[in-house]
């Protein structure tokens, strides 16, 4: 199976282009703010969606040169301001790519608080060393040059883009599409036909490695499904 | 449709050794890649120039200011590629600038390096500054230190001083661009002009920190602040909560001027010869004025405690006690607290050495930054970008840029201080390391190519011309 789609793979031609994109934010500062993690779980239950988003999906795009210890900014904050290690670490590990929605994030984060301080009545109203200001972003999509119909120019396109445009497309994409995947699966399942190299694409761990190092990882499995098309043919 | 169970890739998540894309093939760079140009002086030499540093007496000729493209392999082709297609998305569309001063401080510095280039990818910018006599900036000088909390004493008077020259301001410029953009509190209330052009929007820009203002003075500009589009601020714990929309802008350095810009070798070798830094023994740093804010003798004593444990020199290098009267006596104190210790240089810089400093920094182990208080703190940002490990409190934006353990070091105490200095020393692995994440997160956050996106995202997202995307 594997060997038939690596023989095809490099004459694959695309009906609908890849076409690459990026997008930039303009932080918002909101008006919520939390000294407590009581606080905290007020806020969570009415800020915007688009503060949730800045603060699980965007701020990885501002840390994405960080390989451990920073997945999401409520997680940074339980642990390095309020000092409750066991509710960072729940936190941390609530994986963006397991939502296709905000709303249900969302509701993750308040019943992983919530439960948290069922057991720890103390920490609740504890004074965090630091406020926690919850932000926002308005996001602008940007178009780029690149566009690809060939496993070939998708390669190069992912070699060339800013990280910007791959944190758009592999991370933020799930909110778009509504779906477990990303946009680069998407396209190398349902227009090349490349399921393999879709499923690997989407197993690769953004916690554990820097966006570039993403991007290698990326290009580094196209490269090989392209390699092994060659050696097949 | 649902996708399938994820399958283990057998890619190796550690090799990072080649980078891809932005910024290319730039992210092996590290000072301490760099090989060292040893003294040419002995200890002797070295002793002496300590005693009789080598300052320069007159500032240097300016650098050609840099072009957009410059800064391509600094941050990468793809980047300025996106920054030159929000640009265009502006092209007709123009911008004025207003502030208090055209020479000095921060505001004038940022602007003077942001307008031309802004030009440059034809988003006509203008810059106006306000004039005044001398008892409009004393009252400003008042506001400005009231809106840092000080006491002060408004009177109807004062206010009638700072609305008249603003009046007289107002009636001197004309307001007929796309977006007016007004820089702190001087020029607040010539959004008196606004609407002199149909759509237009008006921003204002607060470079201070309004954390814990004078309430009076705080009460008299917030009905002028509401009247604008859009505020902006450097750190969310700078604001107050206005009625109109509020945006997070980090101040930035440009990597590309005399504080930034990569030195030779030989030069920080030839910096450190004239002011006696031994280049054979640990460097510690800390940049800043003769501040008590500052902390500089809490340095001192952190750098006496780590020196019982690991051989490491400091340097204490910065101005501001030849022209401020409290300057001097904190360099008084910090000289009395060195006790003659010959491993603590002191060196009072005049305004013009921001190579010197840049050479200093680049020659430094350690940077510190142990404020108490602290705006943004850019001597923070300056070191993270040359990939120095920094210790430094947490205060002010300091903990924006310094993520513990992750891009640098905060502490609390002279006790953490002398404690991260001796782990930073004997663990010069993690000390590269956050070395390298601070640089990145400079390049990422900080610096003016990401301040210049920043500034035309506002105006599509304000003029209307932006494709939104909406958070799911």
């Amino acid at each position: 199976m594997v060997a038939t789609q690596s023989k095809q793979s490099n004459t694959l031609t695309a009906k609908k282009e890849f076409v690459f994109n990026s997008a930039a934010y303009l932080l918002r500062i909101g008006t919520e703010r939390a000294r407590s993690l009581k606080e905290l779980l007020e806020g969570l239950r009415v800020v915007p969606d688009s503060s949730i988003f800045q603060h699980m999906f965007q701020t990885l795009a501002e840390h994405h040169y960080i390989r451990e210890g920073f997945s999401n900014d409520f997680a940074h904050w339980a642990f390095f301001s309020c000092n409750e290690t066991g509710l960072a670490e729940r936190l941390a590990g609530i994986d963006v790519r397991e939502y296709t929605s905000i709303k249900d994030m969302r509701q993750q984060i308040i019943l992983v608080i919530e439960e948290y301080l069922k057991k720890n009545t103390a920490s609740a109203d504890r004074q965090a060393l630091e406020t926690f200001y919850f932000c926002s972003s308005d996001t602008v999509v940007i178009p780029t040059t690149f566009k690809a119909r060939s496993l070939e120019e998708f390669t190069e396109g992912l070699r060339r883009v800013s990280l910007h445009s791959i944190h758009y497309h592999f991370i933020n994409a799930r909110l778009r599409i509504k779906l477990n995947s990303n946009d680069f699966s998407q396209w190398l399942e349902e227009e090349l036909g490349l399921n393999d190299l879709a499923d690997k694409f989407e197993a690769i761990d953004i916690y554990t490695s820097t966006l570039d190092g993403v991007r290698r990882q990326m290009v580094k499995l196209a490269e090989s499904e392209s390699g092994n098309a060659r050696k097949a043919a | 449709m649902p996708k399938k169970p994820a399958q283990n890739t057998t890619t190796d998540p550690t090799n990072e050794s080649a980078s891809l894309g932005v910024p290319e093939g730039k992210r092996t760079e590290s000072a301490s890649k760099v090989t060292r140009v040893p003294s040419t002086l002995d200890k002797a030499g070295l002793m002496e120039r300590r005693k009789a540093p080598r300052i320069a007496t007159t500032p240097p000729a300016p650098d050609a200011p840099p072009k957009f493209d410059d800064y391509g392999p600094i941050v990468g082709e793809a980047e300025l590629s996106e920054i030159r297609y929000v640009a265009e998305t502006l092209r007709g569309r123009s911008v004025k600038m207003v502030n208090s001063t055209a020479v000095g401080g921060g505001v004038a510095e940022i602007l003077n390096r942001l307008i031309p280039l802004m030009n440059e990818l034809e988003v006509p910018t203008k810059w106006d500054v306000i004039t005044g006599g001398n008892d409009f900036f004393e009252v400003t000088k008042g506001f400005h230190n009231a809106l840092h909390g000080e006491k002060y004493d408004l009177t109807k008077a004062i206010e009638d001083i700072f609305l008249s020259y603003n009046e007289q301001n107002r009636q001197r410029m004309t307001f007929d661009e796309d977006v007016v953009v007004i820089h702190d509190p001087q020029p607040a209330n010539l959004i008196k002009s606004r609407g002199q052009k149909k759509d237009q929007k008006w921003v204002w820009r607060c470079h201070i920190d309004l954390s814990n203002p004078h309430a009076g003075v705080w009460e008299f500009l917030r009905p002028m602040v509401e009247q604008y589009d859009a505020t902006i601020w450097s750190s969310p714990a700078f604001t107050r909560q206005v009625k109109v929309p509020q945006y997070l802008f980090y101040p930035s350095i440009d990597p590309l001027s005399q504080k930034n810009k990569p030195v030779e070798e030989s030069y920080v070798a030839k910096v450190c010869d004239d002011f006696g830094i031994d280049r054979n023994r640990p460097i510690i740093t800390q940049i800043s004025r003769f501040d008590r804010l500052k902390d500089p003798v809490g340095v001192v004593q952190a750098y006496k405690m780590a020196r019982k444990y690991v051989d490491c020199q400091l340097v204490l290098a910065g101005g501001g006690a030849t022209d401020d009267p409290e300057g001097a006596v904190v360099l008084a104190e910090v000289q009395e607290a060195a006790g003659g210790d010959p491993d603590i240089i002191i060196l009072n810089l005049p305004p013009w050495s921001a190579l010197e400093i840049n050479a200093i920094q680049m020659a430094s182990d350690i940077v510190i930054q142990k404020s108490l208080r602290e705006g943004f703190g850019l001597t923070v940002t300056e070191a993270l970008w040359k990939s120095k490990p920094v210790i430094a409190g947490a205060v002010g934006g300091i903990p924006t840029q310094v993520i513990h353990k992750l891009t640098g070091m905060l502490v609390q105490s002279v006790e953490g201080c002398a404690y991260q200095i001796r782990y930073l020393l004997t663990h010069p692995e993690f000390a590269a390391q956050l070395g390298r994440n601070g640089r990145e997160h400079v390049r990422e956050n900080f610096l003016i190519t990401s301040n210049m996106k920043r500034w035309l995202l506002l105006y599509q997202i304000l003029l209307g011309v932006a494709k939104k995307e909406k958070a799911a």
